[in-house]
């Protein structure tokens, strides 16, 4: 008779591992070498800047979008001018 | 030959006479001052991301035009001053803002709301109406009751005037 051998394999480890793979992806600036996607940041472009907004309608940090500081910083400034124009929110529960 | 694009946020209620005037009044202005205008477009009615002068809803204009560097200062100042001053009762915001002359002249906005008339057999086609007075009638189903409440009123008119 065979035993069947039961590997052990704790559920802490296995989540550990999940995280790791999951965090560790690099992450990339979608704008530097894309040029014809540089042109798309613009403050009438709405729909585009939405997706550098949180729920709330806050502008993402960098560390998450990933975006290179000029490209945050350019970014920034096309929100705000939309929001002064009240085309984006300043601050919202749903929008 | 700098490109400049001005973006005007105006009230809801804004008639097709006024926006005419607002086109032709922006066209003088860059008469005055040498500048050629580029076109004006309007956008159309939006819900506002917040209410500007108590306003949840606005319509947008977006004007551009070339300025000469030498007139720019004047042509701006008289702009504003147009916008600000003049036509006050229908311009809620407006935003002056170079063009870059790389990106071209495409751009992208957001979609506006429907402003096209709806028809009426239409509209009570698709909500399963037979009409508007008739489901008006269904609803205020106690209105017999009030028929029947009327008739001593009538006698109290009578009794008022006999007296």
């Amino acid at each position: 008779m065979v035993k069947k051998i039961k590997l052990k394999v704790s559920s802490r480890l296995l989540k550990k591992k999940t995280r790791k793979s999951t965090t560790n992806l690099p992450k990339r600036c979608r704008f530097s070498g894309n040029p014809e996607l540089e042109k798309e940041i613009d403050y009438k472009n709405v729909d585009f800047l939405r997706s550098f907004l949180t729920e709330r309608g806050k502008i993402l940090p960098a560390r998450i979008s990933g975006n290179t500081t000029k490209y945050q910083r350019l970014i920034a400034k096309e929100i705000k001018k939309a929001r002064i124009m009240a085309l984006l929110p300043y601050n919202a529960v749903t929008f | 030959m700098i490109l400049y694009e001005t973006l005007i946020l105006t009230v809801p209620e804004i008639t097709n006479d006024e926006s005419k005037q607002l086109e032709k009044q922006i066209d003088t202005v860059l008469q005055k001052h040498k500048g050629v205008k580029v076109s004006f477009d309007r956008w159309g009615k939006y819900k506002l991301a917040q209410p500007v002068n108590k306003n949840n809803y606005g319509v947008y204009f977006l004007a551009r035009f070339e300025a000469n560097q030498e007139n720019l200062d004047i042509l701006l100042a008289d702009l504003s001053e147009y916008l600000t001053l003049k036509a006050a009762n229908i311009v809620m915001r407006f935003m002056n803002t170079v063009l870059d002359p790389k990106k071209g002249l495409n751009y992208l906005k957001p979609s506006p709301l429907d402003e096209s008339a709806r028809d009426i057999d239409k509209f009570l086609k698709d909500n399963k109406m037979d009409g508007l007075i008739g489901t008006a009638n269904k609803s205020s189903a106690p209105v017999a009751v009030n028929h029947a409440t009327t008739e001593p009123e009538d006698d109290a008119c009578c009794d008022h005037e006999e007296a």
